[in-house]
Formats: C-alpha cells, structure tokens, sequence
C-alpha cells in the first residue's frame, strides 16, 4: 500500500511557515477554477485578485499586504473540504473566500467553522447556508429577498394574472430558487397554471413548454441556469409563445441575452449587481476589470470584489497579533459591523434566522437592482 | 508533534475517503471476480449513504445500527432486481444495471424525503477512523478467505466458463445472487461511512460517473487479487491531489490511465504473475499463464 | 397541443437517431459499445464550430471537415487501441472500459482547450426559417434533422443489404473469422467502420449543437446514455433499430412529460430500458447475442 510522503510534507509545512513574510496578511480563496462551476469560479477569483491588487497599491491594510492563497476546488464537494483543510492547518489563513457552489459549502463551510476560520461566501445562495455556524459570511444576495421584487415589479408592468413556471429540479440552486418562486407566488397570490420541469444537461424543451403554452399564462417563471435558460427562451419563441420571461439569480448572464438576442426581450430578472448603475465605484470597478481582464465583468466578479473590500474594512480595525486562532476571532467579530458602498450598492450584514435557533452566520441586507431586457441588453428598470 | 497534528487535520478527510474508495473498489472487484460486471455499486452506495443519513438525522438512531441498515437495505434492493437482472450476461447485465442505476439516482433526486437535488445536510460526523479501517480489515479478511474456499473457487469457474460451470454442478445462479448482494452490502456500508464524514450528500455523487470511477480503481489496480483494486483505489484518490498543476486537464489523465493500462497492463498494476515474470529471466514476461 | 407534441417527439426522436446510428453501427460489425461516442459527438460540435470561427467556412463545409476529424479520430481509436485488443481476443468488456476511457480523455481535453462555458455557432451561420402549420410550429433546422436521419437511415440499410461492401459487413458481423476465411479484408472493414461511425457521431453532433446552440464539453453525456438506451430498445447492431429506437425513446419522453411529469420523463426511459433488457434484451430488431462461454 502507498506510504504517505510524511517527509516532503514536513519540509513544506516548515517552509509555508517561513516563506510567509510576518507582515503579510494571508486570505485564502477557494473556488471552482476547473470543472462545471469554472466560469462562475474564475470570475470570482479575478473579482478577488483585481480587489487585492489595488488594496495593496494603496498600501495595504494598515500596511500589511494582502496575500491571496487560491486553489481550485474543482466545484466538487469533497475537493472543497480538502482545499478548506489545507487552507485553515497549513496555509493557516485568516479567512476563506468560497466555496462556489452551496452544495460545497454545505460540505466545507462546518470544517471551517469547527476550525473557527471566518468563511465568506460570495456565491452561495442556497438556504440554510448561514445556518452552519456565526463564522460563516456571505455578501451574495438570497433568492428570498430578490424575487419577491422581482415577481411583484414585472406583475406591476405587465398587468399579470397568472403564470406558468419551469424550473431544473436536479441542481439545488435552481430548486431551491423554485421554492421560493413558489412562496413568493403565493404570497402575492398569483395562480399557477402549470409547473414543469427539466434536468442538467437537457437541451429538448419543447414539451414542457408546449404544455406550458396550451395554458396560456401571461408570463413564464423560470428558476433556471444560463445554459437551459438561452434555449428555453428560444425554443419558447419558436413555439409561437409570446409570453414575458420572470428569471431567478440564473439568468444573471449577459451571455445568455446574446444568445436568445430577441427572444428574451421584456423579461424581468433582479440582480444584486446591475452593468448599467451608474455608481462612480461601480464604474470605476467595471473600467479597471476591463483594462485588466479584457473582459466585462460580471455579478460573480462583482460580489467578489465588494467581499475582499468588506473584509479588509474589518481587518482595518483588527490588531494582527500573529496569534492565528486570536486574529480569525477578532476578524470574525469585527466583520458584522462592517458597511461598505460598493460596486454592487450599499451593503451591510444582517445575522442570519437559523432554523434551529442556534447561532448562526450573516447573510446579506442588500436591495437588488431590477432589470429587464431590452434589444438583447439588460437596462435597468425605470418604471415604479 | 504539531505538523502531526496538522497533516492530520488538513488530511484526515483524504485517508477516509481511501478507506471508503477501498471498499469501493473491493465490491467492484467482488463481482467481477465470477464474471460480472454491474455497474450498479454506485447506486447501492447511494442507497447506503441515504439510509444512514436518513436515520441519523431523523431519529437518531445509534451509529452501530446505522451502518447495519446501510448495508442492509441496498442487499434487499440487489435481492428484489438480482432474479431478473441475472440472467442477463456480460453486456447487457452492464447495461441492465447501469439503467438501474440511473433510476434510483433520479428516484432520489425527485423524493422530498430525500431532499431532492439539495440533497442532505448537516450529517453528524460519526465516522471515526478506527470504524472505517475495522470495516475495511474485515472485509478484507472475509473476501480472502472467501477466495481461498471452495465458493471462490466455484466464482472463478463461472468466470472462466460459465457453461462448463453449470455442468460441473456449480449453482451458478446461486452464487451470482451472493456474489451480487453482498457487492450491494459492501458498497451500502461505504456509503454510510462515507455520509457520515462529509457531512452532507447528493444525488449528485451516486451517479454514471461514480459507477465508472469505481471502475476504474478496480481495473487500474488489478482484478485479480484483493490486493490491486486497493492499490487502484489509492492511486486513483490520491492522484488528483498530486495533480493539482494540470488544472483542467487533470480528468483527462484518469481517461488516459483506463486506456493505457487496458492495453498494456491488462491485469492492472498488481499482477503477480508478472512480478513472477520479473524473477525467473528464462521465462518470458508475463509469466506462466 | 397534440399535434405539436408528437412534432416535438420526432424531432427529439430524429435527434437520438441520429446519434444512434453510429453506435450502433460499431456494435453490429464490430462488437463493441463505443463508450466514447457521446466524446466524439462533442467533438464534432466544437470542430465545426472552431473551422466556423477561425477560418469562417460555410457550414456545409464545416460539417464535412468535422466528419473528417471525427473519422479519423474514430479510425486512430480503432487502430491504436481497438485492433491490439482484438488481436489479444480481450473479453468483450475490455474494449468497452478502454472506450469509457477515450471519452474522459477527450472530454477533459475539449473541457481544457475550450473551458467549460457554453458556446455557440455565430449568429450569421445559423440557419434560419420557420414552418407554422395551424397551431403547430417547426423549425427549418429541425425539419432538416428528421430528413437526414430518415435518409441516412435509408441509405446505410440500402448499402448493408444490397451491396457487396453491405454484405461482406453482415458476414463479419455473423463471424469474424469466417469472413477472413472468406477472403473478406476485416481488419480492413474494421477501419472503415469506425472511421464512417465516428464520422456519423460528428456530423450528429454538428446538426443537434446547431439545433440547440449551446456547445459544451459536457454535452455528450447525457446523449450517451440516450443513445445506449436506444440501441437497446432497438436492438444493437440494427441500423432500423436505432431510428426506430430513437423515435421510441422520444416518443416516450416527450409523451410522459407532456402528460404525465415531466420530472419522471427521465427515470421512465431507463426503467422503460431496464424492463426491456429483462424482457427481450435483444430490443425490437437485435439478434440475440450469443453467450461467448
């Protein structure tokens, strides 16, 4: 059977303790930069590297500098709980950023908070995620506090009196988006004609949606990723639907409008970062992740970059003593009182209802932008 | 002894999870060893892992008797589809219990109780190193001596030439079914030891995928001893760990491995006879067949 | 909404078809289940699509270069990897695992060359147009998948049944050996068919990236596992059987979501499979496989 390589690895754990210069402040990210959550996974780490870069132009936090220890959890459970481990015991950073996906961090985010390392998530907008424990963080907007304006905007606009609604019910995030279409529906009490569903990887809608359109709603919900969005959205059309689109977090994909161009005009979708808000810090973001990336940025990016500046707001007023244990405890304290106006909007915490009643975490008081489609281009909602 | 300390916090999920893989790869094993390839495990594990998690986290049933169901629910599911499904061979048993696999992972996907894609949460860590490594201890002694008496004999008869088996007297029918089941028990108890050190399972894991991964370890390590599907299971685990740099290429390798040691090692790694080979110059490589 | 649904299900029908015909081509000559076809679908879908973007082709020819790739690349598969192993008369699993491998291969590659994210054919190369009859509508591009696969089933049983080339693949597939005896080229025919198989699974994968527009590393997986469930229904190895398979499996995909769930339309077409292969394993039109002892 394979020994364990113990002394190449005592030699790392000794050097990783030397190689750190005292003054550097270690962050960790771990996100999915390989595998299905890639795209997701790589935009945030750009938000985190971008934020880090001109913190540390700046000089750093009370003249430490940032240093960014990121690995790949591949978007896999089990890597998130290994990359986690070695993060909090060998790199022994201050915080971790990540995972990507909820499912991980449903996985990772106890290690962490036995470990008593903060983790802050910037993507994780499952239920019950600040349930693990009050170490875990996340700036990333729920479902629960966008859809509700978001359904109740475009019922306003379009005069709605009932809806159909499709959603993918083997991925958690787009279920549980589905649950809370669901109660956000029936608190608004608008009927329901029918409700169906699809799997990852499915790319033939057409017989849901021609269910769907034999009942005629006035509008078609969907609690779907980008990928199954873009052909729902077409398909829909060239089934002679002309019914608007309501999208959850899913559809928050400029890709996904290039692709269904027209077909996805009119359609209604709250996001936690809006391209079009005019915010000077929201602007600046764009201009210097376009300069650095060539690339636009997105609300991954976005929310990364805002959690790196809210993080290093609490380190401002945290004495690093050296102490890993001692430090990760005064950043955990000093993070809920941290307010930032950042490139997603005003933001602060809001600690977390746990089912249990047990301690739990901080999820994020956000407003979510409104926007709907237009000419294949998302613009922010004017009307009231 | 803090880097002890340390290696063992930041590795300890990593050596269960060998242990869990192991058993894996020694329930694969199990069944190929008379002939059959089912690609159901993954499934059994699935149905393992949620019994357990199930059970733990709805009644608080005492882990001892935790494990037990989780080995013996899926033995009862591998029972009720093993009349049917055995009479098939080779292909189309692979095809048979890999559409089998399929539906239980889309049964569990779609149940409330299971929490569906979300699937379950917030598992007590039960799981303790000296539970997995006695399991593991004492499947390996059980299938050894299983291969030494006359049963793993008949099994390797029935590999070889089923037909001549049947008319030697072996109940070839009879000891697939055991052969089957107690696959579907191994694979079961893996699934929950494995659930209750991760903390939270989906249907997600239970998958084609999986079943292929299982595989695999099985083939890479050698299915001829008890010994290569460990040494598969191992490699297989730890590779992606000592593979880090290639980022998205790193599945690639694993494809790369299946085809290469199918074509150059066609008993796995862990071939004796080979090693054999290497002692006795005169002979040619390879041994004695 | 009838009239529509079962218009969806053949086309979704047409879809799986066309994938299958490939598969099951290998299968009927040379007794393998190409595991990695679900692979060289994807393939052909990012090679038609690259040619598009870097050299800006035509479609019609983008399609034939993409075939070209995939034969060869089926052909390069069959002679590095196939032919040792039947040199070695390997059980018939082992070509099975060594293809599960060529498709993880070449998945993770596509995955590292062309990331992860869905990408589609440029907007001017789609092909456009619409038909509406009443109430029901149907695109021109779907229209096109229907006639290809109806065709390009009619014309590989044409050539399996009536011509030389047809005959010399049917005595192969009854007995190797004996067709060798015969003075048949079987090495040679091997090569062919794998190289026209792979060529197939290309062109299927151009025609259904084209129709749904989102090309992914990830897009041959679950047409794989469609595409083993039709070959079974159909039986392996019948070139009838993979259309009538295909329609079949989306017959009952489109029919059970449409009116029954659509979150079961899944688990009914593998436990429609599973029931199959307990029943008739051989599917609508396989011969029954012999046990090899």
């Amino acid at each position: 059977m394979r020994k364990f390589p113990t002394v190449p690895l005592l030699l790392a754990a000794l050097t990783a303790s030397f190689s750190a210069s005292a003054a550097d402040l270690k962050l960790g990210v771990a996100h999915a930069l390989s595998g299905g959550a890639a795209q997701y996974g790589t935009a945030i780490r750009n938000g985190f590297v971008l934020a880090a870069e001109e913190i540390n132009a700046k000089g750093g936090i009370n003249g430490n500098k940032i240093q960014l220890v990121i690995d790949d959890e591949q978007g896999k459970k089990e890597e998130a709980i290994n990359v986690f481990k070695k993060q909090i015991f060998q790199d022994k950073v201050l915080i971790i950023f990540g995972p990507t996906l909820s499912n991980s961090m449903f996985a990772a985010g106890p290690v962490a908070n036995a470990a008593k390392t903060p983790v802050f998530a910037t993507s994780n907008t499952a239920y019950g995620i600040t349930d693990i424990g009050p170490f875990v963080f996340r700036n990333s907007v729920m479902e629960a506090d966008v859809l509700p304006i978001t359904v109740a905007t475009a019922t306003k606009h379009y005069g709605l009196k009932k809806v159909a609604v499709i959603y993918g019910n083997d991925d958690a995030f787009t279920k549980s988006g589905y649950d809370v279409f669901k109660q956000v529906l029936a608190d608004q009490k608008m009927p329901v004609t029918t409700t169906e569903t699809y799997v990852k990887g499915d790319v033939d809608f057409k017989a849901q949606l021609t269910k769907i359109k034999a009942t005629a709603p006035d509008a078609i919900v969907c609690s779907c990723l980008a990928e199954e969005a873009a052909n729902i959205i077409l398909q829909a059309r060239s089934l002679g639907i002309s019914a608007p689109f309501i999208g959850g977090n899913g559809f928050n994909s400029p890709k996904l409008f290039e692709i269904s161009k027209q077909a996805g005009n009119g359609t209604f979708v709250g996001s936690p970062w809006a391209n079009a808000n005019p915010a000077p810090v929201n602007q600046a973001f764009i201009a210097a992740y376009k300069k650095k990336y060539n690339a636009d940025p997105n609300q991954f990016a976005a929310q990364a970059y805002d959690a790196l500046y809210i993080a290093a707001a609490a380190l401002q007023t945290v004495k690093i003593s050296g102490n890993v244990e001692a430090d990760r405890q005064a950043l955990r304290d000093a993070l809920p009182k941290v307010t930032l106006n950042g490139a997603t909007g005003p933001f602060k915490f809001r600690p977390a209802v746990t089912k249990t009643g047990k301690p739990g975490g901080f999820d994020a008081d956000q407003k979510p932008f409104i926007y709907t489609v237009q000419n294949g281009k998302f613009e922010l909602y004017k009307g009231k | 002894m803090e880097w002890l300390d340390t290696f063992w916090s930041t590795y300890n999920t990593l050596i269960y999870t060998l242990g869990v893989h192991a058993l894996l790869a020694l329930s694969i094993w199990l069944t190929l060893s008379c002939g059959l390839l089912s690609m159901a495990n993954a499934a059994f594990m699935g149905i393992g892992a949620y019994v357990a998690a199930l059970l733990t986290l709805h009644f608080e049933t005492p882990f001892p008797l935790v494990l037990a169901a989780a080995a013996l629910v899926p033995a009862i599911v591998a029972l009720i589809i093993a009349i049917p499904v055995l009479r098939l061979s080779g292909v189309y048993l692979a095809m048979a219990t890999l559409a089998f696999g399929e539906v239980v992972r889309i049964v569990i996907l779609n149940l409330d109780i299971t929490g569906g894609p979300e699937g379950l949460n917030g598992i007590p860590q039960s799981t303790q190193g000296w539970h997995i490594a006695l399991i593991l201890a004492a499947t390996i002694y059980g299938l050894f001596r299983m291969k030494r008496s006359r049963v793993g004999r008949a099994l390797e008869a029935i590999r070889e030439d089923e037909v001549a088996a049947r008319l030697m007297g072996i109940d070839v029918d009879r000891h697939k079914l055991f052969v089957f089941t107690l696959g579907a028990v191994i694979a079961g108890i893996a699934g929950g030891l494995n659930a209750h050190f991760t903390f939270f399972i989906s249907p997600r894991e239970y998958g084609f995928e999986n079943a292929v991964d299982i595989l695999t370890m099985a083939v890479l390590g050698g299915t001829g001893t008890l010994i290569g599907p460990m040494l598969g299971s191992s490699i297989l685990t730890l590779l992606p760990e000592l593979l880090r740099f290639l980022n998205d290429y790193r599945g690639a390798v694993n494809g790369l491995i299946l085809i290469l040691v199918v074509l150059f090692l066609p008993k796995g790694l862990w071939d004796p006879q080979r090693f054999k080979g290497w002692f006795r110059p005169q002979t040619r490589e390879g041994g004695v067949q | 909404m009838l009239e529509q649904q079962l218009i969806n299900a053949l086309t979704l029908g047409c879809v799986y078809a066309l994938f299958a015909l490939g598969f099951t081509l290998v299968f009927g000559v040379l007794e393998v289940i190409n595991l990695s076809h679900g692979a060289v679908f994807m393939a052909g879908s990012y090679a038609a699509l690259s040619v598009v973007e870097k050299l800006n082709t035509p479609l019609w020819l983008a399609i034939l270069i993409a075939m070209l790739i995939c034969g060869l690349f089926g052909l390069l598969v069959d002679v590095l990897i196939l032919k040792p192993l039947r040199a070695r008369n390997a059980p018939h699993l082992i070509p099975m695992i060594a293809t599960i491998g060529v498709g993880i291969f070449l998945t993770n590659v596509a995955q590292g060359l062309f990331g992860a994210e869905i990408r589609r054919f440029p907007e001017e190369v789609l092909p456009a147009g619409e038909f509406v009859i009443g109430e029901v509508h149907l695109r021109a591009l779907e229209l096109a998948i229907v006639a290809i696969a109806f065709v390009l089933m009619a014309v590989l049983f044409v050539i399996l049944k009536r011509t030389q080339l047809g005959r010399a693949l049917r005595a192969i597939a009854e007995s190797p050996k004996a067709a060798y005896l015969l003075g048949i080229n079987v090495e040679g025919l091997f090569h062919l068919t794998s190289f026209v198989a792979a060529a197939l699974g290309g062109a299927a994968g151009v025609l259904i990236g084209l129709n749904f527009n989102a090309i992914t590393p990830f897009m041959g997986q679950p047409i794989l596992h469609k595409g083993i469930a039709v070959i079974i229904l159909g039986g392996m190895g019948d070139i009838r059987g993979a259309l009538i398979g295909g329609l079949f499996l989306g017959f009952a995909e489109v029919f059970s979501k449409g009116y029954l769930s659509s979150q079961m339309g899944d688990a009914i077409a593998f436990g429609l499979l599973f029931l199959i292969l307990l029943v008739r394993p051989s599917g609508l039109f396989g011969r029954v496989l012999e046990r090899k002892a």
